[in-house]
């Protein structure tokens, strides 16, 4: 029910190209500076994605003027040109440690992104981002870390594309050989269905209401906060 | 079935499960200016209202400049802060102004505030939520939406039931140490994402031996592993807290009897069991600096920076950026590396306790030349506690600044933030790239330690100051 471009878009299948930021433990304040985390709106973030590594010191956009921003830094390794317009973002281990910030998904998505593979069962993200990402419906992936190097080597050549099929929990990697690498991975069933139906979690919440009155009934008066 | 005290509190605020996907209830919400206004924006245009008002509370800590907090100069700081105000306003939050004698770090005021007990589901859009765990509370920092979704519904879905991480602290801290060498030892021992998918309860002998304010200081960083949250299980101290006079929202009388039998309940049963377990050993510590990046990269005051062939093969690529962000040559002594400021504050260590320790390192002696101190209480509370004590002119005193309480310079969102390429000595949380300013250099270490780096300028075990 957001009116805005972070709405939860239902997610079934996705091709893109790959790009690869093969670092471990990327936290949030790396993905987006605080500074950035006054602005109160929901969108404007995709400018702001890694923006003290983007761009060349000094260069990063004015907090107010996500679009306005100095040269690149050519070090960056998203700042290949092999990797322009990729939706599929291959991270390194810990991603998104750190900070709870929203924030950090707005930026990724807004970028362009749909989808974000991590090496390694439980050990890919940090939970609070994992969450995040969800609400979003960006569609994060944890994989085991000897096929999260297939996927990484075949990204690094640039330009390469891979499809991510949410219902049969796959990635096919679009690179030129025959068979094509082919990964498969697991999300949650009710995670899936949520992704892949972009459900408003409040109101599926809200069929909840009986469940809810009854626990505040029996809560003992403590428990309500009341100031004496 | 024997169960852990996580357990206990997880099962009393299950309203539906699944094995993937779980209801549960939120008894606290702490709300603060910068995860919030999205929310709010999302229940206006849905049309909804928040649920429990009364069981939501808000401050403003993150944009708040410290040196006169009226003088808002920061344009879009000042229309975060009045956005909130007006949100508070509209949707019938309870907010703790600038000035209202309760505002400061969220985490800080909630626990004062007596609204942080033993058995409660907490929540904010803030990581560092999971500092009230040392009262036995479940707390955890959530995202935007998720406020969004707590403020609508006062409940929150989570996906499978977190493991249960043990961590045993054995032994009796040496003098010189504070609970920030514990946690930051914890970390360096299981890793930035040891914790992960996981909520630690710490026990032992050593953490019983902690004020409210040192478990505090222990559970806040949980999050710096990578948990979720952190617990420990609430006992006599964690009561005498609760019991103080100046705890408004803390039951009183024979509802505070009742609540107190039914907390001593919740205690972790004896052959319960996590599903892993961590010891450390207290009195083997020395006190803990980090050299790098990631809270995990630390190591003992009087030891030295590693090298790269000193590290793991996996952990190597990130330490050489470390290295040269850090501005550090590996293999460096620690007590070789001189500083530029001192930051004390923050919700790790921004308690009266912890104004305590670092004044008693600075009480006749002065900040070291060029160097820039900067103390800041983390709340209104705190502050008038320190003055109270004289604290504030032992700081003055010994040439450091005195500030108004606020986030301060944990983060770069208000006015005290490092320049590039300056190097700091903090007791904040977080030594991430950039999260104390553009190009600045953190090093995580305790108040007492702080206040030794502050008067001589390079970091030094505070032991030896002490000792003299
Ligand atoms: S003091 Fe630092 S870590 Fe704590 S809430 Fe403020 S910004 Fe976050």
């Amino acid at each position: 029910m957001k009116v805005d471009d972070t709405d939860m878009k239902p997610f079934i299948v996705h091709r893109g190209k790959i790009a690869v930021l093969d670092w471990a433990d990327v936290n949030t304040d790396l993905i987006i500076p605080a500074r950035y985390l006054k602005r109160i709106e929901r969108i404007g973030y995709g400018p702001l994605l890694f923006a003290d590594k983007k761009y060349v010191p000094g260069g990063s956009p004015a907090i107010d003027a996500p679009e306005s921003h100095g040269a690149l830094n050519a070090e960056f390794p998203l700042n290949r040109a092999e990797f322009q317009g990729a939706t599929v973002l291959l991270v390194g281990k810990n991603f998104g440690c750190g900070s709870s910030r929203e924030h950090a998904v707005w930026a990724i998505a807004q970028a362009g992104y749909r989808v974000v593979i991590a090496p390694g069962k439980n050990e890919g993200f940090a939970d609070i981002f994992e969450g995040n990402a969800l609400n979003n419906g960006l569609l994060v992936i944890e994989v085991p870390e000897a096929d999260w190097k297939r996927l990484a080597d075949a990204g690094q050549v640039g330009g390469v594309e891979a499809t991510v099929d949410l219902k049969t929990q796959t990635i096919v990697v679009h690179d030129g050989r025959v068979p094509e690498p082919k990964v498969a991975f697991e999300i949650p069933d009710v995670q899936r269905k949520r992704l892949l139906q972009g459900l408003d979690t409040i109101s599926e919440t809200l069929q909840y209401e009986s469940d809810i009155a009854r626990y505040e009934q029996a809560a003992p008066s403590w428990l309500n906060a009341a100031s004496a | 079935m024997p169960e852990t005290l996580f357990q206990k509190v997880w099962n009393r605020h299950v309203l539906s499960t699944t094995d993937e996907a779980t209801l549960l209830y939120i008894d606290r919400h702490l709300v603060h200016e910068v995860t919030s206004p999205q929310a709010f924006d999302g229940l206006r245009l849905a049309g909804r209202k928040v649920r429990r008002k009364d069981l939501t509370f808000a401050t403003i800590d993150h944009n708040v400049p410290t040196d006169d907090q009226l003088d808002i100069r920061d344009a879009l700081s000042r229309r975060q802060i009045e956005t909130l105000r007006a949100n508070c306003l509209e949707f019938g939050v309870t907010l703790y102004d600038i000035q209202s004698g309760h505002q400061g770090i969220v985490h800080v005021i909630g626990p004062e505030l007596g609204l942080t007990l033993p058995g409660t589901t907490i929540v904010c859009g803030d990581s560092h939520t999971s500092t009230h765990g040392a009262f036995g509370a479940l707390a955890f920092g959530i995202g935007t939406s998720e406020v969004e979704h707590v403020m609508a519904t006062q409940t929150l879905w989570q996906g499978r039931r977190p493991r249960s991480l043990g961590v045993e602290v054995t032994g009796t801290l040496p003098d010189g140490l504070e609970p920030k060498d514990v946690i930051l030892a914890v970390i360096r021992a299981i890793g930035t994402g040891g914790g992960t998918g996981s909520v630690i309860e710490y026990y032992g002998p050593a953490i019983r031996a902690l004020s409210m304010e040192g478990r505090m200081t222990v559970c806040n960083m949980s999050i710096e592993a990578g948990a979720r949250a952190g617990l420990i299980a609430a006992d006599d101290v964690t009561f005498e807290y609760l019991a103080r006079k100046d705890r408004p929202f803390a039951p009183k009388g024979k509802a505070f009897d009742d609540a107190v039998a039914d907390w001593k309940a919740l205690a972790t049963d004896p052959d319960a069991v996590h599903d892993a377990h961590v010891t450390i050993d207290a009195s083997k510590l020395v006190p803990q600096v980090t050299w790098g990046t990631n809270p995990a990269m630390t190591v003992d005051a009087d030891g030295r920076v590693p090298t790269l062939g000193e590290l793991p093969p996996a952990l190597r690529d990130e330490a050489a950026r470390a290295f040269e962000y850090m501005g550090l040559t590996p293999g460096t002594p620690i007590a070789e590396i001189p500083i530029d400021v001192v930051f004390i504050g923050s919700c790790t260590n921004g308690r009266i306790e912890d104004l305590r320790a670092a004044a008693h390192v600075f009480k006749g002696r002065h900040v070291a030349p060029g160097v820039r101190a900067l103390v800041v209480p983390g709340s209104e509370q705190v502050r008038s506690q320190a003055h109270a004590e004289g604290l504030d002119q032992v700081f003055i005193d010994a040439g450091a600044e005195w500030r108004q309480a606020g986030c301060s310079m944990c983060l770069a969102m208000n006015p005290d933030r490092l320049q590039p390429g300056q190097r700091a000595a903090s007791t904040s949380n977080r030594n991430f790239e950039g999260r104390q300013g553009p190009g600045g250099r953190t090093h995580l270490l305790s108040p007492s330690m702080a206040a030794a780096a502050a008067v001589t300028g390079r970091f030094t075990d505070v032991r030896k100051l002490l000792a003299r």
